[in-house]
């Protein structure tokens, strides 16, 4: 119990420390997540794609780790492999003109092998449990900057544009907002007026 | 033999057209006359990009007056209320006022509740297929734009009750701007309970004349629009002060009875900056620097257009 609620704690400090909504002093340090820190960082450039690089992270050794431990799939496979290779090698003795035909077989029983390991492999993986999918392109897609909706536009608008022509396009929006609310009145007393002057 | 079948197939297909429009055009008044008729009490989220809003809706009729309540669930709010002929808008940071009008300018277009014959000039009504939507069948109504220049708007009208589940802007490519979807809908025998205690209520007197209201001018022709899609005509024009920073603007507002837009011309502000546009959903706000003026184009139309109404304006010789 106490050992969850310190870890969510945990995780909240070095949130706020990084949105500096909090000091970072002796009191938060001490719950202070490094990695986690180093993480958030990484996320908060890639976002604002400060990153002048992708984030490039080295997996090739732990990968090449995992395959070592990796068990080998089935039983079938080491034992139909010498088979195959022995009987490649008889052939090559034997005579010339049998060769295409051993490497037909050898073809076959390769991608017999490869369907078993394809087959093995798909439980294995769900066993092992997650491989982390790596996302090193941040999604930022279009920017669409003005907040029409509760505050019009207090909020920022495209990187770049002055704070005074934010304020100007949120006055605008509002503006605009406010306005189309008369339209449909406008346009009916328009057209009133006009089917009066026809009369 | 195969002349008579050319000319019968294409008899047909005339007639096919002929009562596609028909049925299309007859879906959306039955759904404006439902919209008026019945007591219901909806949810409908706006999406507009990654953006969304929650909206509860509810529409009733007390004895002979018909009420209506149209209130943003998230944020610093809105509520809309309208009593018959009289729509009062509470808002944070300003004091309600009311409109004389029939209907809420809301996330809706106020024309679907209304006199939709009135679009026919710029707008072709197609039927489009029948989808589930909200748990229920749809029939897909879609009003297409005759010119590049316009959003085409397309609909999904309940086959049963005829009342709106979901409406959407859509570029002339096909992709969704902005679109809005009932999540809930019921419709009851008796109004809801805020409805009914509405009608005991006062609201603020309507705003006296709609295109004269205080610290506004007339405007004298200063400007010259030189381009305006096919459709749009002048509603209003004026010279103001924008409420949020106090700025002079003279002001026009278009409508082609669908969407509406609105043409500032500001001073310019210092410093050098480019033309540009900005949007949210379907909503375009394009600021074009002209040098000696400021023109900025806002409303529910492609970039492209903005862009060219804002660059056709100019001086008066």
């Amino acid at each position: 119990m106490t050992q969850s609620n310190f870890n969510v704690k945990d995780g909240q400090v070095t949130s706020s420390i990084f949105d500096a909504e909090q000091a970072l002093d002796n009191a938060s340090q001490a719950q202070f997540d490094a990695d986690k820190f180093a993480r958030y960082a990484l996320i908060g450039d890639a976002m604002r794609s400060q990153q002048n690089q992708a984030p490039c992270i080295d997996i090739t050794a732990s990968m090449a780790d995992a395959l070592a431990d990796e068990v080998t799939y089935g039983e079938q496979a080491p034992q139909q492999e010498p088979q195959k290779v022995r009987q490649e090698d008889n052939v090559v003795a034997l005579s010339n003109w049998r060769k295409p035909l051993a490497q037909v077989a050898i073809a076959a029983s390769v991608s017999l092998v490869a369907v078993l390991g394809v087959s093995n492999y798909a439980p294995q993986e769900q066993a092992n449990g997650d491989f982390p999918v790596l996302q090193s392109t941040p999604v930022t897609g279009s920017v669409s900057p003005v907040s029409l909706s509760s505050e019009p536009a207090l909020e920022s608008a495209e990187k770049g544009l002055r704070e005074l022509q934010q304020q100007r396009i949120g006055a605008l929006v509002l503006e605009h907002q406010r306005q189309s609310r008369m339209a449909h009145a406008l346009a009916q007393q328009a057209q009133e007026e006009k089917e009066e002057q026809e009369k | 033999m195969k002349w008579l079948a050319l000319l019968l197939g294409v008899g047909l297909s005339a007639q096919v057209v002929a009562s596609d429009i028909i049925n299309a055009k007859q879906l959306l008044t039955d759904m404006s006359s439902a919209i008026q008729e019945r007591n219901f009490d909806a949810s409908f989220v706006v999406v507009k990009g990654k953006g969304m809003e929650p909206y509860r809706w509810l529409h009733g009729k007390v004895e002979d007056s018909e009420l209506e309540i149209l209130s943003r669930q998230n944020g610093a709010g809105l509520e809309v209320v309208r009593v018959d002929n009289k729509v009062t808008y509470f808002e944070p940071q300003t004091q309600p006022y009311s409109i004389e009008t029939d209907a809420i300018a809301g996330p809706i277009p106020e024309i679907l509740f209304g006199e939709i014959g009135s679009l026919s000039n710029s707008y072709d009504f197609v039927l489009g297929g029948k989808e589930r939507i909200a748990d229920r069948a749809a029939q897909l109504v879609r009003l297409v734009s005759k010119d590049e220049h316009k959003y085409n708007y397309w609909l999904w009208i309940d086959i049963q009750s005829a009342l709106l589940l979901k409406a959407a802007y859509v570029t002339q490519q096909g992709e969704v701007l902005e679109q809005l979807q009932l999540t809930h809908i019921s419709v009851t025998e008796q109004p809801a309970q805020p409805l009914i205690e509405l009608s005991s209520k006062d609201f603020p007197m309507p705003l006296a004349s709609l295109a004269e209201t205080e610290n506004t001018q007339k405007l004298q022709n200063n400007w010259r629009i030189g381009w305006l899609p096919e459709g749009f005509k002048l509603l209003k024009s004026d010279r103001h002060k924008l409420d949020l920073n106090n700025e002079l603007a003279d002001y026009f507002l278009f409508s082609d009875g669908l969407v509406e837009f609105s043409v500032f011309v500001q001073r310019p502000l210092s410093g050098q900056r480019a033309s540009g546009a900005l949007s949210s959903g379907a909503t375009t706000v394009y600021v074009h620097n002209s040098g000696a003026f400021d023109v900025s184009v806002v409303g529910k139309i492609p970039t492209m257009t903005a862009k060219a109404i804002a660059e056709s304006v100019t001086r008066p010789l």
